[in-house]
């Protein structure tokens, strides 16, 4: 697990914090200890687990989000939960002192203004949500899979590709949709020459470029190696053909600095085009476009 | 054809006294090797190092000293490494990134052979240096060479893992050395996996699977592709200097394997003398490396069997007359047996 976004949180963490020391001193400070008897450990199962499962919620948020306003709104709102669900839960232990009476009235507004902004802040969340999608548009077809998303590129990888061109066959009687394969030549001596690092650096920058370079519509994964594959929904061959073109164009136009070297490596594209035809499945497109694709790398040799 | 199928049966040095071989325990493999590969890998892609070296015994010091690990320990590491790290293309990427790596004097005589027969002589003789794991049977028919590969110490539930890293590295260091790529077919005993794509891009469109053994195959033509920077001085020097490792050239069941090929129908207790050993311990010693006796004696008659009739095209006779079959019925149903076919559906199944 990956904890290091904990470390931009301190304001968030500290009001956390103080949510749960705060409500923790207030009760047992004011209150007298319940004889044993009078406890019932029933409630203190269903409270106790309110306030455990809010603070790992608020735990899970700090973990997982960058600092911002949707994140303060976030943890703001749980933490007044936290606050309540606290208070619940001491005074299954404690009977208040009368002069005090009034606390155990009002432990349930701070949930309740709790909730109030949290629901803003799912709001807001939701906005940043379509914004965060339109980012990552190219990347992503209609489907969210986190753990087909290749380490290196984040692009998404050959399962999520296959995936996808099954929907597309399966939601079309007449495929109408082109699937381009292409691949660095001469990858692995960059990485015998530069190392293996810079190998992946550059894995990275090409699939910017090739992002880039795509239609709103468009999909681009990381298929092996250093191979690509990207689908073009509603495309013949003809026009996938002329965007390819383009990638690998702007591809070689671009001077690659490995490290502090002013020294550019160009590099160079070598693809393939293949359109769904009728009655196809997708283990053959696939097939047929990396043969053809070797079939190129074998022409470029000899 | 029949004398020169013979020959390359027989033509495996036998043994007057006790073998040398390393077990799967025996610590007989520099750290800074092939350890030391995973561990810059893993790192790379940002896997813990103690949960990395959990339960391998292997120290991150170790990497850095002269030290010796097993095949086991190796075995494990891989093992930790491939459930660690993301992806599917572990194996691959680490195969690729093998040769010529820490291996320093066979490295030199793989990188200035006279071409790829010799390359394969250079790794038939320093093979357990650079790949402790495996060992290679060659074989040659009109058109084609063979390389059967088996398993030196056991490695059952890693064989993929194994074949995925080593195959890679093969193909990689084959391309580095000849400036080309060799059209080699690999035959896999597993199941065809998911990521096919991962196979594809790094070992090529070659690949059959689910088949009988584990092979290598390509044209014999290829046998001559030159190498621009071979050189005998240098390749003999760096022989002279890899030989002189303390490292044993095989491993326990590929010595075990050796002996059952050179002389038929060995009895446990012969095989058990040779290797010094009591029926008993040797038993043991071959569950230690996830065999009985009767699976290997099986597994070498399935071999045998399935060069003889589907490979080089045999009749029924000359196959159970080379195997040491005195009864045709009898050669029949061993073949039934081991393979699951009859000799004559073997025959038919022969692809090119």
């Amino acid at each position: 697990m990956n904890i290091s976004l904990l470390a931009k949180h301190q304001k968030l963490f500290s009001i956390a914090c103080a949510s749960l020391t705060l409500s923790i001193t207030l009760g047992i400070g004011l209150g007298n200890a319940k004889p044993l008897a009078d406890i019932s450990w029933l409630d203190i199962i269903g409270e106790g687990s309110i306030a455990l499962l809010s603070l790992l919620w608020i735990f899970f948020i700090l973990v997982s989000r960058p600092p911002g306003k949707v994140t303060s709104a976030l943890i703001i709102g749980l933490s007044c939960i936290l606050f309540t669900a606290n208070l619940d839960l001491v005074d299954e232990f404690i009977y208040y002192q009368e002069a005090v009476s009034w606390l155990s009235m009002i432990e349930s507004i701070p949930a309740g203004l709790g909730m109030l902004i949290m629901s803003y802040a799912l709001y807001q969340w939701h906005q940043e949500q379509l914004i965060l999608n339109k980012q990552l548009q190219k990347r992503e077809s209609n489907f969210r899979q986190h753990q087909q998303v290749d380490f290196i590129t984040t692009l998404y990888d050959a399962e999520y590709m296959r995936n996808q061109i099954d929907t597309e066959l399966q939601n079309k009687a007449q495929p109408d949709f082109s699937v381009v394969m292409l691949d660095i030549n001469n990858f692995d001596l960059f990485n015998r020459r530069f190392g293996h690092e810079l190998g992946d650096n550059l894995l990275r920058e090409i699939s910017d470029l090739i992002l880039m370079n795509l239609r709103a519509t468009d999909l681009a994964c990381r298929y092996a190696g250093d191979r690509f594959i990207l689908l073009f929904p509603d495309t013949d061959l003809e026009v996938a053909q002329k965007i390819a073109s383009q990638i690998k164009r702007a591809i070689a136009n671009i001077a690659f600095k490995p490290e502090l070297s002013a020294d550019p490596v160009y590099h160079q594209l070598t693809f393939a085009v293949e359109s769904a035809k009728f009655g196809d499945v997708t283990e053959n497109i696939l097939q047929r476009v990396s043969r053809r694709l070797e079939l190129f790398k074998q022409g470029q040799t000899s | 054809m029949t004398l020169s199928t013979l020959s390359t049966f027989t033509a495996i040095r036998t043994f007057t006294n006790k073998p040398s071989y390393f077990c799967i325990d025996d610590k007989s493999i520099p750290a800074h090797q092939l350890a030391a590969s995973v561990l810059d890998f893993s790192h790379s892609r940002q896997v813990n190092k103690d949960k990395l070296l959990r339960g391998t015994g292997i120290f991150s010091q170790d990497l850095i000293s002269d030290k010796k690990l097993s095949s086991q320990q190796l075995l494990k590491l891989l093992n930790n490494a491939q459930d660690l790290t993301p992806g599917n293309d572990s194996a691959f990427l680490l195969g690729n990134r093998l040769f010529p790596s820490n291996y320093g004097a066979i490295s030199n005589a793989l990188m200035h052979s006279r071409n790829l027969s010799d390359m394969l002589n250079v790794l038939a003789v320093l093979r357990s240096q650079i790949c402790p794991f495996f060992s290679a049977n060659a074989y040659t028919t009109a058109h084609r060479h063979y390389l059967l590969i088996t398993d030196t110490v056991g490695c059952k539930n890693q064989l993929q893992f194994l074949c995925e890293l080593y195959f890679s590295a093969l193909v990689s260091a084959t391309k580095l050395i000849f400036g080309q790529r060799i059209p080699f077919q690999f035959d896999f005993p597993f199941a065809r996996p998911k990521y096919i794509q991962e196979y594809e891009v790094h070992l090529g469109h070659r690949l059959n699977f689910s088949q009988p053994m584990l092979s290598i195959s390509f044209d014999k033509k290829c046998l001559s592709t030159p190498n621009q920077h071979s050189s005998e001085n240098l390749k003999w020097h760096a022989i002279k200097q890899a030989k002189h490792l303390p490292m044993p050239k095989q491993g326990f069941l590929e010595a075990v394997r050796r002996h059952l090929t050179a002389q038929h129908n060995m009895g446990l207790q012969h095989i058990a003398d040779l290797f010094d050993m009591s029926p008993a311990t040797f038993k043991r010693k071959l569950k230690q490396h996830g065999v009985s006796f009767q699976q290997l004696q099986d597994e070498l008659g399935k071999q045998q069997a399935l060069f003889l009739l589907q490979i080089q095209q045999l009749s029924n006779e000359q196959s159970a007359n080379l195997m040491h079959f005195n009864d045709i019925s009898n050669f029949r149903r061993s073949v039934k047996r081991w393979t699951g076919l009859t000799p004559s559906q073997l025959r038919l199944t022969f692809k090119n």
